[in-house]
């Protein structure tokens, strides 16, 4: 049933409104018999297609005209909506079927802004715009809802998850059926759920005997998705892994699909396509008639019964990475935290969300009530280890996320460990006895990795980010080192003594806290996450320490490297 | 600049980088059977050629990555071999023991006048041919074989494949704007002889090959290469090279000639001269596409310009939308935070 607006504005208002927009309807040359229905619906014929005419509400400003495609049950044009409605005789308009057209993307216009004669010719030019449209410019639309169409033809249920490692070469692909849906999962991933159970159950069963394969197509040329009228068949398979005149597929592939012999009768082929601003992943079953002993190209050149396109979604984290544009270099790190106290644990909540999928966490304090309000996680885990919390938590996001949860103070062996299996070491932790004791040994192990130190003052105005690249001069204790090479307080410390002094909370238990809201912590943490992000892209290649307050981030003007620091300077 | 996307979008949509992976599929088995069979054939004849004697040559737009989507694949590929063209004097006959040797049923063999063509059929309708000109290394000329095979007009006509592909390539490698614009004028040929069923009324590839390297206009600004400004004026260019004279009935004529740079030095162009009203359609095609791109030079809107600029190129290059309709849409623009 379609939704008609109604418009409930004063008479002669309706009237002047529905004169103009006859009048509008009429200046077109293209729009042939205008026909006005009621107030605010009109029929028109524009390119021999009759189209029913919404206006937007008058009364609404962010209302839209919209355009409804009559009786035409063949028109395969891109925006022109699969699904029919039908319209009973009791309607006050003609009885038959129609298709929506979609004009506009989704909160693509500001809509409040246009006047309301202008929502008219902009719906109409709009129209004209997509009932003009040459084959290529079709093509180009198609692409932009390639996978609407490629899953409007296929099965609801089941639904395949694809999981790639990477969109740019072929990849083996495993299949493991679910309840409701299957995942293809590249090979080369590790998912972390897969022997998950449910009242015993296992989730997820892996079919051996089921093929699956990546294919990334390079040149999407001429590659049209299944629509109105043009189901795919094996020759739409052919065209992409044996263009005639285009490469569709790179020479890997082919060789791939030239050396690979399937063992089964039916196999999963999953292509991905790069398009101007999005990256389209597609599923087909492809049936064959027998002939077992051939090459998968020899395959699907000559002995295809059948192809099945199958409901297809990307979940892979690098594609969810993509999706929100995050910088998708943090894939591949494996970062080891060091604290995972109120600023350990929103840093590594950023990190994972930023795209990091390996992280190892090492902490042996518990959570204690009075921290849960700058804690990232809420309530979660009180009076449990922080570490192992946020293992849990982190590890829920997506199953290829690998958190390790250490439940120990880190120390020198451990450090000296994760050198092996880490690729970043983030600091967070308040003690400068255990950062100048790890800045020293990491200074002696030749440490080739970026390490950062984070730390707040307390009252919550001031924070520090220090990248320290051990390949150059300084490093954490050039900040507690004087230029005569005596050790002396932190000399980035922006807090003057009465103020530290007055920022700290005693637990009557012989304990302090230091005050600070959880505004630092989401300060800091935005900071220290576009740090990471310049020293990967080497925009930061030289040890540099960075001052955080509420005004900004800057670089510090606190001297960092000394002549005579006894770890990185002379007197070593 | 105007028009910069469009341009760039355009040539992404006509070009073709490469051999596509079925075609290659095909050379190769081509190339494979000609090792194979055309040395015994020969043998069967009295022509002794070792397998090793066969050179197989890339030639054409293949060669030149000029290759621009069209509805046949056609590939260019000679074959040389030793031969004492003074003992086998009928080039005809030694293009039928090619074609003999690669003469099975999954393609169609034919002898065309400069070459021995194998066509690919699906359905019944070609799908691509690789053109095989032969050539006989004797002594320290080479020679191509010409001639239909029941033609009167036959002979070993002295030839340079490789100082052609030499001359070609220094001039193309290295010069992306210039192979653009030969892309543009490929495609712009494309377009206006369309329903052409006369080879010979049509320029040849290698004709507007080497015009426009002979008037490309190299054309850049600090906002990167201008492709329309090029191209508008490589093809005055090529226009003003034209002659006017008269004929042998003594109606004015234009023509246009360009030689080979190596031998023969024959005239590209001069099947195309066997009838004056080729000449005289080229010309005019041409004054047309020069008068529409210096429009597209001239005005103002972009979108104007790119009306000018598909007359000439087709539709596969996508007119941007009118400034007025783009700024104001683009003032209105908004998009989801997620």
């Amino acid at each position: 049933m379609l939704s008609m607006p109604h418009l409930r504005i004063d008479v002669n208002t309706v009237l002047v409104e529905v004169m103009s927009t006859k009048d509008i309807l009429e200046s077109y040359d293209e729009i042939r018999d205008v026909r006005q229905i009621n107030d605010d619906v009109f029929f028109i014929s524009l390119f021999e297609k009759q189209f029913l005419l919404l206006l937007p509400s008058a009364e609404d400003p962010a209302s839209e005209a919209e355009v409804w495609l009559f009786n035409d049950e063949f028109l395969d044009y891109p925006h022109v909506m699969l699904r029919e409605c039908k319209l009973e005789k009791e309607q006050p308009f003609p009885e038959g079927t129609y298709r929506a057209v979609c004009l506009y993307e989704q909160e693509s216009v500001v809509h409040s802004l246009f006047p309301y004669e202008e929502k008219i010719t902009d719906c109409i030019d709009r129209l004209i715009e997509i009932l003009s449209m040459n084959q290529l410019q079709r093509e180009l639309e198609f692409h932009k809802e390639f996978m609407f169409y490629w899953n409007s033809q296929s099965a609801v249920i089941p639904k395949y998850h694809v999981y790639l490692q990477q969109d740019t070469a072929f990849a083996e692909l495993d299949v493991y059926f679910g309840k409701n849906s299957i995942r293809l999962v590249d090979h080369c991933l590790v998912l972390s759920d897969l022997a998950d159970r449910e009242k015993g159950d296992k989730l997820w069963t892996h079919h051996l005997e089921n093929e699956a394969y990546f294919i990334p197509v390079t040149d999407t040329r001429e590659i049209l998705p299944p629509h109105r009228g043009h189901k795919w068949t094996d020759k739409d398979l052919k065209n992409i892994v044996y263009g005639r005149q285009i490469n569709h597929i790179d020479d890997y592939s082919f060789e791939k699909l030239k050396t690979l012999i399937p063992k089964s009768q039916n196999i999963i082929l999953v292509f991905g396509m790069k398009m101007a601003q999005t990256m389209v992943t597609f599923a087909m079953k492809v049936k064959f008639r027998n002939g077992f002993g051939h090459t998968l190209i020899d395959k699907i050149l000559n002995d295809i019964q059948d192809i099945e396109p199958l409901n297809t979604e990307r979940k892979d984290y690098l594609w969810l990475c993509e999706q929100i544009g995050n910088d998708v270099g943090l894939n591949d790190k494996r970062i080891l935290i060091a604290g995972a106290g109120s600023l350990g644990s929103y840093v590594s909540l950023e990190l994972v969300k930023n795209g990091a999928k390996t992280i190892h966490i090492f902490d042996d304090d518990k959570l204690e009530e009075e921290n849960i309000l700058r804690w990232s996680c809420g309530g979660l885990g009180k009076g449990k280890n922080k570490a192992l919390t946020l293992q849990l938590v982190l590890n829920l996001f997506h199953p290829e996320i690998n958190t390790v949860a250490h439940c120990i103070k880190l120390d020198e062996k451990s450090l000296i460990e994760s050198l092996s299996y880490s690729d970043m070491l983030v600091f967070t932790i308040g003690n400068s006895d255990e950062q100048l004791r790890f800045n020293r040994l990491l200074k002696e192990a030749k440490c080739s990795i970026p390490v950062f130190f984070v730390w707040l003052e307390e009252g919550g105005m001031f924070s520090h980010i220090l990248y320290v690249n051990y390949q150059q001069k300084g490093c954490f204790e050039c900040l507690y080192t004087n230029y005569d090479g005596v050790l002396v307080n932190n000399r980035a410390s922006k807090n003057t003594e009465e103020k530290a002094r007055n920022s700290i909370i005693r637990n009557g238990c012989g304990g302090t806290r230091a005050a600070y809201g959880t505004a630092i912590l989401l300060r800091t943490t935005a900071a220290l996450l576009d740090i990471i992000r310049d020293v990967e892209n080497h925009v930061i290649s030289q040890s540099t320490l960075f001052d955080v307050t509420p005004q900004g981030i800057e670089i510090s003007n606190t001297n960092l490297h000394m002549e005579r620091c006894c770890c990185c300077g002379s007197q070593r | 600049m105007k028009l910069k996307k469009q341009f760039a979008d355009f040539y992404k949509e006509i070009r073709i980088d490469d051999e596509a992976h079925e075609l290659k599929d095909k050379r190769e088995i081509l190339q494979s059977d000609i090792e194979s069979k055309f040395p015994e054939i020969l043998s069967q004849h009295d022509i002794s050629i070792n397998k090793t004697d066969i050179r197989m040559i890339d030639q054409g737009s293949y060669k030149y990555k000029t290759t621009i989507k069209d509805d046949v694949v056609d590939r260019d590929v000679a074959v040389m071999i030793p031969l004492d063209t003074s003992l086998n004097t009928d080039p005809r006959r030694i293009k039928g023991y090619l074609r003999d040797a690669i003469n099975i049923p999954s393609r169609k063999v034919s002898i065309k006048e400069p070459c021995v063509r194998a066509s690919y059929f699906e359905d019944g309708a070609e799908r691509l041919h690789i053109d095989l000109p032969l050539y006989a290394r004797d002594g320290s000329s080479v020679f191509l074989a010409r001639g239909h095979e029941k033609g009167d007009k036959h002979g070993w006509e002295i030839a340079d494949p490789d100082g052609l592909n030499d001359y070609l390539c220094e001039r193309i490698n290295g010069n992306d704007q210039l192979r653009r614009v030969i892309c543009y004028i490929k495609k712009w040929r494309n377009e206006k002889y369309a329903s052409s069923t006369n080879d010979h009324e049509v320029p040849p590839s290698i004709g507007l090959t080497l015009l426009a390297c002979d008037c490309f206009s190299q054309q850049t600004s600090n906002e990167g290469d201008d492709d329309l400004l090029a191209l508008q004026k490589t093809m005055k260019a090529i226009q003003d090279r034209f002659v006017c004279e008269y004929d042998k009935d003594g109606n004015l004529v234009h023509t246009i000639s360009r030689s080979l740079p190596v031998v023969p030095y024959t005239d590209v162009f001069a099947k195309m001269k066997k009838s004056n009203s080729h000449m005289d359609v080229f010309y005019n095609l041409l004054t047309k596409a020069v008068e529409s791109l210096t429009n597209a030079v001239n005005v103002e809107s972009a979108h104007d310009a790119g009306i000018y600029v598909q007359n000439v190129l087709g539709s596969s290059f996508i007119i941007p939308p009118k400034d007025a309709v783009n700024a104001s849409s683009q003032n209105r623009r908004e998009h989801s935070f997620g």
